[in-house]
């Protein structure tokens, strides 16, 4: 049971800000409250008692939401399920729609936070690896002497373990940046032990992008959690998928590099066949999307041959 | 505590009122307007039966802070009818069938009105992505994926309206007609009180301390410090049974609150009430018992051994109950055979998770019955049972049924109603508790895990000559209905198969770990997995089709079972031809077979899950040509 003496809902940074200061050491902040309500139960935290809760989901300036050719800007506070019917995202953010549906189910995307997502750090953090794969950067800022300061941080830095990040108690993250991949081909894949409100065991977003002849890759990004401490890029296979044309060798090759870098605490072995299987046909689906029906028919001829 | 304000509309009202910080919006929902139809199925965002919407957005209550409605416009299940009628939603799911025990129904109903709301033409499949927050633990979710689809169709005039209707008795006859549930309407509008939506004025709400130690001496209990803390009411332990304690269903092994010692993890202690549940809950923490742990047995093979840790005075063999069944001389039999197979089978420890926790309502009425109200699966035994605990005559104990939102047997033991009745004669005030999820899955009975030896010999035409089953249940720390499940678990252990030669053996266990009681095939389901999973290697070892060697095995029409019943007619054999052909089974040994089995997948098989039916839509895929 979470259990607290006052509930505050700031509706601007300063009043937020004014608040953690204020209520310093004894206070919490709560965004869709969707991981904090759970989290103080029986079996994991059992009764919290936190002072002051600060609700930060109604400060417009978490809300935001931008996209343009190049960047997308995203309030802290905004709801996964924008992820999935906003269109303008949808294109910027070509694997997230994929990842929202596989994520908690349609009522709690509606209050869970992207920013929350973000600073709960967990290993199998859904939201973590496509943005990731989108070089996404966090916007942090706190009162400091009398004024608003701001640092932006790389998402790959920003996480440091399980359940940490660099954020400093007086910060608040408040937005998320990352670059606009429209036109880029998208997928996510994910295993739970049901199809909805799991955490997932493995999850991978890939994100590329085809060359004018179709036939290479211009960009390849690839995220993957749930195998290791942090979610994390597979920089080496993006490399190597860069260097040559897709063929169903290279994409059987690549599928495999990622299987050494299973670390987790339980269920390796199982872990490991997931990662090639996902590899596979991640990458195969976001061709196929990258390709928008137009793939070459010795291309597609091959992405069958990888299937079958 | 600063109280919060909040002014929002509920159902087309406005409201305005003071709020503790820390409540959710379901509890406000529920205890402050008292809108009921939210239910709570597990507090952590798991099951749905909660779901209302918010400024027209469907969200699980209990995971919304109540400061959060500042300003907002909810609808809940009350809200969706107009005075008292049912929308077109509620009606299908009444023609479908589509409530059971009716917990998770207005749950459903609000997920599938915003599923219809997303998209009037939803296909099924999308209608079932839509509704992925929400689980039914009795309807298996087609009769609600049916009624969905009713709803979508009347709406959009594919059906005609009286679809919804009842349909004409066929002959003047109800069996073999559809009939529609006559409690139906009070599940799909939320109108149905279960016990832990009843109130009483003047109520206390109850909190158990609970024991952190599977097997522990109590040395001492402390209640002082609890009672005196402002607001408490009242506090229990063993000391406040007045009559003789003990309560089983077969054996009345235990007390309502632990008496000298406890057993396992999660057993009551003591309790307190207060008018504020936080307060009560607050003063657990208060009560100080001092426990002597003891050496504690998790295993049921190791509980039967000499020398391991006793659970119960009165059986220093740990053995709750022992079966045994005799028929003709198997050792015989085995030697008469051409293959003897043996092999070991277990199963695990099941939870029942029937979407309504447990909760009871009990007071002391005018002429001073203890009544308690309760969704107990077994009110006549409890209330003999209570009789005696309390030391009342049995014309001074009522039991009344509430709704049961689910039971599957987990609710026949009389685990927290003898705490409500010495709560409600100590306090004079009406009482009531409510279990939290995690209380119901730490305390309440459950599935019998089992250790099945099984030794068999064959002809090697197929014909059993002779079976020895031995099966061990851990029944954990108290009785319960172990005994009634080992009786029947022997009782079908040797399957419906005539073999001339039998031995059985079926015993419950007393062990540290969780109590097993009653729990749907009640000890059925344990032996029947092992004989058919025998029987499957034995077909294997004998190049046997698996259908085959149940054939020649089956008990037919004037069979006499292992515990001579005559059986005057059979349905085993057309119970295997509809199964075989329904399955498109691919006849042979299973070593028969290839690389690849034709009878996989093709009409009827479910595919995988899998998620993104609205992605279809949106790339022109119509799935009005779905709906069609």
């Amino acid at each position: 049971m979470l259990i607290c003496d006052e509930y505050l809902t700031p509706t601007s940074l300063e009043e937020a800000f004014a608040a953690m200061a204020c209520h310093r050491g004894e206070c919490r902040i709560v965004a869709g409250a969707t991981d904090l309500l759970p989290w103080a139960r029986e079996g994991r935290a059992g009764d919290v008692e936190i002072p002051t809760l600060i609700d930060v989901s109604k400060i417009p300036e978490l809300h935001e939401r931008r996209a343009d050719g190049k960047r997308v800007r995203l309030g802290a506070a905004t709801p996964i399920q924008r992820f999935l019917d906003d269109p303008a995202l949808a294109a910027a953010l070509p694997a997230m729609p994929r990842c929202a549906v596989w994520f908690a189910d349609d009522q709690i995307r509606e209050s869970a936070t992207i920013g929350g997502n973000i600073v709960n750090a967990s290993p199998a953090g859904d939201g973590i690896p496509p943005l990731m794969a989108h070089d996404a950067v966090v916007e942090l800022a706190a009162r400091r002497n009398g004024s608003i300061v701001r640092r932006k941080v790389p998402l790959v830095q920003f996480i440091t373990g399980p359940g940490t990040t660099t954020l400093a108690p007086d910060e608040l993250l408040v937005a998320i940046e990352c670059d606009a991949l429209a036109g880029y081909g998208g997928s996510f894949e994910k295993v739970g032990h049901r199809r909805s409100l799991v955490i997932s065991i493995v999850c991978l977003a890939v994100l590329v992008q085809l060359d004018g002849a179709g036939r290479g890759f211009e960009d390849v990004r690839l995220a993957i959690g749930g195998i290791g401490p942090v979610p994390r890029r597979l920089t080496a296979v993006e490399s190597f998928l860069g260097q040559g044309a897709v063929t169903a060798a290279r994409l059987e090759q690549a599928a495999a590099m990622p299987v050494e870098l299973v670390a987790s605490r339980t269920r390796q072995a199982y872990r490991r066949d997931i990662v090639r299987g996902f590899m596979l046909r991640g990458l195969i689906d976001a061709v196929r999307a990258a390709g928008g029906g137009t793939l070459t028919p010795d291309l597609a001829r091959d992405l069958e041959a990888v299937y079958a | 505590m600063p109280e919060l304000r909040i002014e929002a509309t509920v159902n087309g009202r406005k409201v305005a009122r003071a709020a503790k910080p820390h409540l959710r919006l379901l509890d406000f929902l529920r205890d402050d307007l008292g809108y009921t139809g939210a239910k709570e199925g597990c507090g952590a965002g798991e099951c749905g039966t909660c779901s209302v919407f918010v400024d027209g957005v469907l969200l699980k209550s209990c995971l919304v802070p109540v400061a959060k409605a500042q300003g907002t416009t909810i609808e809940t299940v009350e809200g969706l009818g107009h005075a008292g009628g049912l929308t077109v939603l509620q009606q299908a799911f009444h023609k479908a069938g589509a409530s059971q025990c009716g917990y998770c129904i207005p749950g459903m109903v609000m997920a599938a009105t915003a599923a219809l709301r997303a998209n009037p033409l939803a296909s099924r499949e999308e209608i079932k992505e839509r509704l992925g927050g929400n689980i039914c633990r009795c309807t298996g979710y087609q009769k609600i994926f049916d009624a969905v689809e009713l709803a979508r169709d009347v709406r959009n005039g594919r059906r005609p309206a009286s679809a919804l209707a009842e349909e004409d008795p066929v002959d003047g006859a109800f069996i073999g007609a559809s009939v529609r549930r006559l409690d139906a309407p009070s599940k799909v509008s939320g109108a149905l009180k279960y016990a832990g939506d009843m109130v009483m004025p003047h109520m206390l709400h109850l909190a158990v301390l609970r024991s952190p130690h599977a097997h522990a001496r109590i040395v001492s209990i402390d209640t002082s410090e609890a009672e005196a803390v402002s607001g408490v009411e009242g506090v229990i332990t063993a000391v406040d049974v007045p009559g003789i304690d003990g309560f089983g269903v077969f054996v009345h092994d235990q007390p309502i609150m632990a008496r000298g010692k406890v057993r396992y993890v999660g057993e009551q202690v003591a309790a307190v009430a207060s008018e504020d549940p936080l307060v009560a809950r607050r003063a657990l923490a208060r009560i100080k018992v001092v426990y002597e742990t003891l050496p504690a047995v998790f295993d049921a093979h190791e509980a039967m051994r000499p020398g391991a840790p006793v659970l119960h005075d009165y059986a220093p063999d740990n053995i709750v109950k022992h079966i045994p069944i005799r028929v003709g001389d198997v050792e015989k039999g085995f030697a008469e055979s051409d293959l003897i197979v043996e092999e070991i089978y277990s199963t695990q420890q099941v939870e029942h998770a029937y979407l309504e926790p447990e909760a009871g309502l009990a007071y002391v009425d005018h002429d001073g019955v203890v009544t308690i109200v309760s969704p107990s699966q077994n009110i006549t035994h409890h209330r003999h049972m209570l009789s005696r605990i309390i030391a009342q005559p049995i014309s001074k104990v009522r039991f009344i049924m509430s709704p049961v939102g689910g039971g599957f047997g987990g609710k026949e033991d009389m685990v927290y109603q003898g705490m409500l009745a010495l709560m409600a004669m100590k306090t004079r005030r009406p009482v009531r508790l409510v279990f939290t999820r995690e209380e119901s899955i730490i305390t309440t009975a459950k599935r019998h895990p089992s250790h099945t030896t099984y030794k068999m010999g064959l002809m090697r035409d197929g014909r059993i000559r002779a079976a020895a089953i031995k099966l061990v249940s851990d029944g954990g720390a108290y009785g319960m209905s172990t005994e009634g499940v080992m009786r029947k678990a022997a009782i079908l252990a040797a399957g419906p198969y005539s073999i001339p030669n039998v031995k059985i053996d079926t015993y419950g266990v007393y062990t540290n770990n969780t109590p097993s009681g009653a729990f749907r095939s009640f000890g059925a389901l344990q032996s029947q997995f092992a004989t058919e999973t025998h029987l499957d290697i034995c077909a294997e070892k004998l190049g046997l089709d698996p259908f085959a060697i149940r054939r020649i095995n089956a008990m037919r029409d004037g069979a006499v079972t292992h515990t001579k019943q005559t059986l005057k007619s059979v349905s085993m054999l057309r119970a295997l031809d509809a199964t075989e052909q329904v399955s498109r089974w691919e006849t042979g040994a299973p070593t028969s077979r290839g690389d690849v089995r034709r009878d996989l997948a093709g009409e009827g098989t479910r595919p995988p899950c899998t998620l993104g039916t609205r992605f279809a839509n949106s790339a022109g895929k119509d799935s009005e040509s779905e709906v069609a």
